[in-house]
């Protein structure tokens, strides 16, 4: 089911309503509402892949129990490894058989060898890195004794399943969400005004800003040879906005709907095109993903504690296996390798940290050097993007070859101002509201009538320049 | 909660007032006229209504007869034109439409519109019968394939469209389709907007929107209830002051037919066009296509009339 859909929205009432009706004293029942709508609403997509995440949450739970009664480090690495390699097998099988197959079989020609080995016709279950990474940081936090386990299976089944965030994140920690399908939660005004505002804020940046971006840069990229280097930018510039307004705004919407119910899911964006560095950036997008990889896989690794060749090579692991997180392509293992040649620099000159606070706070403006900072780190972020849309290796280096040509400097062949208009008033609203959790967050200084008025400003650009329905990006990852 | 609910009510309701008031002002639905049944059971509009088409760029219009488009001057030398929504044109502007530019190309004729959305061959037969009380000269009869199969209900029954039914060897005519459910959608703009943009699979259907490609198992496999609907048709209609104005790609099995039961017929060919005829949203013709029907139609008409005058 799509968030942006109307199935969804009868869903979300229907389901807003039972859950407050059954009453937060029986919380058992509401984990079962809970648990229940999310296997419908991912049912709805397609109903034979419950059987996945529930065989996943299965596995989870009990060797979670178990390594809970089970002492001996050797037994307990093996239940950590059968977990382990149940989840990523599953991820393995779905997403990266297929190219692994078509891999083996390259490299063989590539050395004169002929190797038959065929491909099969995999349907990609959606949301499978998500709740798969979900599912594992509670089986490690368990191993690491960082959290106790559950004995709660339902408790655990709405923690895996959860519908705000099943299929796009924010990847939830165990240690943040688990410990709240336990708890009372309480139906709080503020929070779920807050929590509505948001949603609408999500929806804005889904409807409006994503989907119409996308209609230019998929009729960009995809005939990228017929343009000129300006318009070339331009359809890099509408991917940038594309995956942001996609990305974050579903992530504002899960962040939104789970505060409806008296659940706290962590940020997941902060406004990364106001970054100043590209490690500023990486702290700023994907928060949840980012986390995760420093904690299960960084800091394991070593994190940047070793020498400068340790340090290289886990920076490159680390933004390596995050491009191949986001799909079995070759384009995002180059995505996260050119990312890491960007980060290095910053990291091996112990710069890294330099701008861990919030850009121009407490300004109206940034300062010409910030600015600077600032659009340089969107530049390089958009020949990374260019590699992350493009279909393959090499189309996205032709792109960024004719990029880079005079015609960069000639009048773009598509440029819509009105798209274009939007995507500058939304920067500007984003601008505005860079030091909330959200870009509207801290609007309750206006007075109602102002507020509200606002709100439908925004709920009527939706329905005025609503771009043609897609699906989340992140849903194929 | 209790405030919580009673705030999202409110706020609800006046975003229903702000959301019309903005789809009104902006024009973001097109205004749909009102359509009745006459006392021969022709569907036509209401007289005098006009309104805007999407977007606000231009007005349309129905004449004192229930047809869109201006009536002419005069009905001397009169020739008619008939067709569904191609004819009908709310898309585009008065000046875009057949009769206006038809006028422009052959100034010593009269040209009179009756377009209606949805009307069938039959239909259009139907309609033209009435059309002769004018005594035109010739009328012209724009079709497509759908429209030869819509007309027949052993094909399919539907209930809106006026059809033949061959068995009964009767014409049933079509009926207005939930009448009070569009008037109050037609009007409550918002929700109007709401059902355009997001259609729902199974009643948001614009047959003129479906014109594909000659389906020839569809013309083998009807070809007997066609023929039945032409023979109808030379008996009971004036076949001899027709001209049927195909649209491209039409089977040419009906094409065939028509001639073969006394109609004149013109064929249009967009296929040397390197410019489209239609809108890239639907198949209806742009200004730029109808004023290339309208140079088409010409050529063949002034033939007609050429060998008329012989």
């Amino acid at each position: 089911m799509l968030f942006n859909s109307l199935e969804f929205f009868i869903f979300l009432p229907v389901v807003f309503a039972l859950y407050w009706l059954i009453g937060n004293r029986r919380i058992k029942q509401q984990n079962l509402l809970i648990a229940l709508a999310s296997y419908v609403f991912y049912g709805w997509w397609d109903w034979r892949f419950l059987f996945l995440i529930l065989f996943s949450s299965l596995v989870d739970y009990t060797v979670g129990l178990k390594l809970n009664h089970e002492e001996r480090p050797a037994r307990r690495k093996l239940l950590l490894w059968i977990s382990i390699c149940v989840n990523l097998g599953f991820l393995g099988f779905f997403k990266y058989y297929n190219f692994f197959i078509e891999s083996l079989v390259d490299s063989f020609t590539f050395f004169g060898a002929r190797l038959s080995l065929n491909t099969l016709d995999i349907i990609l279950p959606v949301g499978i890195s998500f709740y798969t990474f979900q599912t594992l940081s509670y089986t490690i936090d368990v191993y690491n004794k960082k959290l106790r386990p559950t004995s709660d299976f339902l408790a655990f089944m709405a923690f895996v399943s959860f519908f705000p965030q099943l299929v796009a994140g924010p990847i939830e920690r165990a240690t943040n969400l688990l410990p709240q399908f336990y708890k009372k939660r309480e139906f709080v005004y503020a929070n779920a005004v807050d929590g509505m505002r948001q949603v609408l804020w999500g929806m804005f940046k889904k409807v409006v800003i994503a989907d119409n971006c996308a209609t230019y840069a998929n009729m960009i990229f995809n005939n990228s040879e017929d343009y000129s280097g300006s318009t070339l930018l331009i359809g890099s510039f509408f991917f940038a906005f594309q995956i942001y307004g996609d990305f974050s705004g579903y992530s504002d919407i899960a962040i939104g709907i789970s505060r409806l119910f008296g659940f706290n899911l962590k940020r997941n964006f902060a406004f990364p095109y106001f970054s100043r560095d590209i490690a500023e950036f990486w702290r700023r997008w994907h928060i949840s993903l980012s986390t995760w990889f420093r904690d299960y896989l960084y800091i394991p690794l070593g994190g940047s504690r070793g020498g400068t060749k340790m340090k290289v090579r886990n920076t490159f692991i680390i933004f390596i296996v995050s491009g191949f997180w986001h799909g079995a392509n070759w384009t995002f293992i180059v995505w996260g390798a050119l990312n890491a040649i960007y980060f290095l620099p910053l990291l091996l000159l112990n710069k890294n940290r330099v701008n861990t606070n919030l850009v121009a706070e407490g300004k109206y403006l940034p300062t010409i050097r910030e600015v600077f900072q600032m659009a340089t780190t969107f530049f390089i972020t958009l020949i990374a993007w260019i590699f992350f849309r493009a279909d393959n290796v090499s189309q996205a280096f032709i792109y960024v070859k004719d990029m880079f040509t005079t015609s960069l400097f000639t009048t773009p062949e598509i440029f819509p101002l009105t798209i274009l208009g939007l995507v500058a008033l939304f920067i500007f609203i984003e601008w505005l509201g860079r030091s909330g959790e959200y870009a509207i967050e801290k609007v309750d200084f206006m007075r109602r009538p102002v507020r509200w008025s606002f709100y439908m400003f925004l709920i009527i650009l939706s329905f005025l320049f609503t771009g043609e329905q897609q699906e989340f990006i992140y849903f194929q990852f | 909660m209790k405030k919580f609910i009673k705030n999202c009510v409110l706020f609800f309701l006046l975003l229903l007032i702000a959301g019309e008031f903005v789809v009104r002002f902006t024009h973001a639905v097109s205004d749909i006229p009102r359509r009745t049944i006459d006392n021969t059971g022709i569907q036509k509009y209401f007289i005098n209504q006009t309104g805007y088409w999407k977007g606000g760029d231009h007005k349309w219009k129905i004449n004192e007869l229930g047809w869109p488009g201006n009536l002419p001057s005069s009905f001397d030398k009169l020739i008619t034109i008939i067709g569904d929504s191609y004819i009908e044109n709310f898309m585009n502007p008065n000046e875009c439409h057949q009769g206006p530019l038809l006028k422009k190309k052959m100034s010593d004729f009269n040209f009179m519109e009756a377009g209606r959305s949805g009307v069938s061959f039959i239909e259009a037969m139907e309609i033209s019968k009435h059309l002769d009380t004018l005594q035109p000269l010739q009328t012209l009869i724009y079709v497509n394939d759908n429209d030869f199969y819509e007309s027949i209900t052993e094909i399919k029954k539907m209930r809106d469209i006026t059809q033949l039914n061959l068995e009964k060897d009767q014409i049933i005519y079509g009926k207005m389709k939930s009448p009070g459910l569009k008037k109050v959608l037609y009007n409550w703009k918002l929700i109007y907007y709401f059902y355009n943009r997001y259609p729902i699979n199974f009643t948001n259907h614009n047959k003129e929107n479906e014109i594909k490609k000659p389906e020839l198992n569809k013309v083998l496999k009807f070809k007997n209830e066609i023929l039945e609907l032409f023979k109808f048709i030379k008996i009971n209609y004036k076949t001899s002051n027709k001209t049927l104005i195909f649209h491209p790609k039409t089977n040419d099995y009906f094409i065939k037919l028509a001639e073969e039961h006394g109609f004149k017929t013109i064929v249009l060919d967009s296929s040397k066009d390197s410019k489209s005829w239609t809108f890239d949203y639907d198949s209806h013709w742009t200004c730029y296509g109808h004023n290339q029907v309208a140079n088409q139609v010409k050529l063949g008409l002034n033939e007609h009339l050429k060998g008329k005058s012989q």
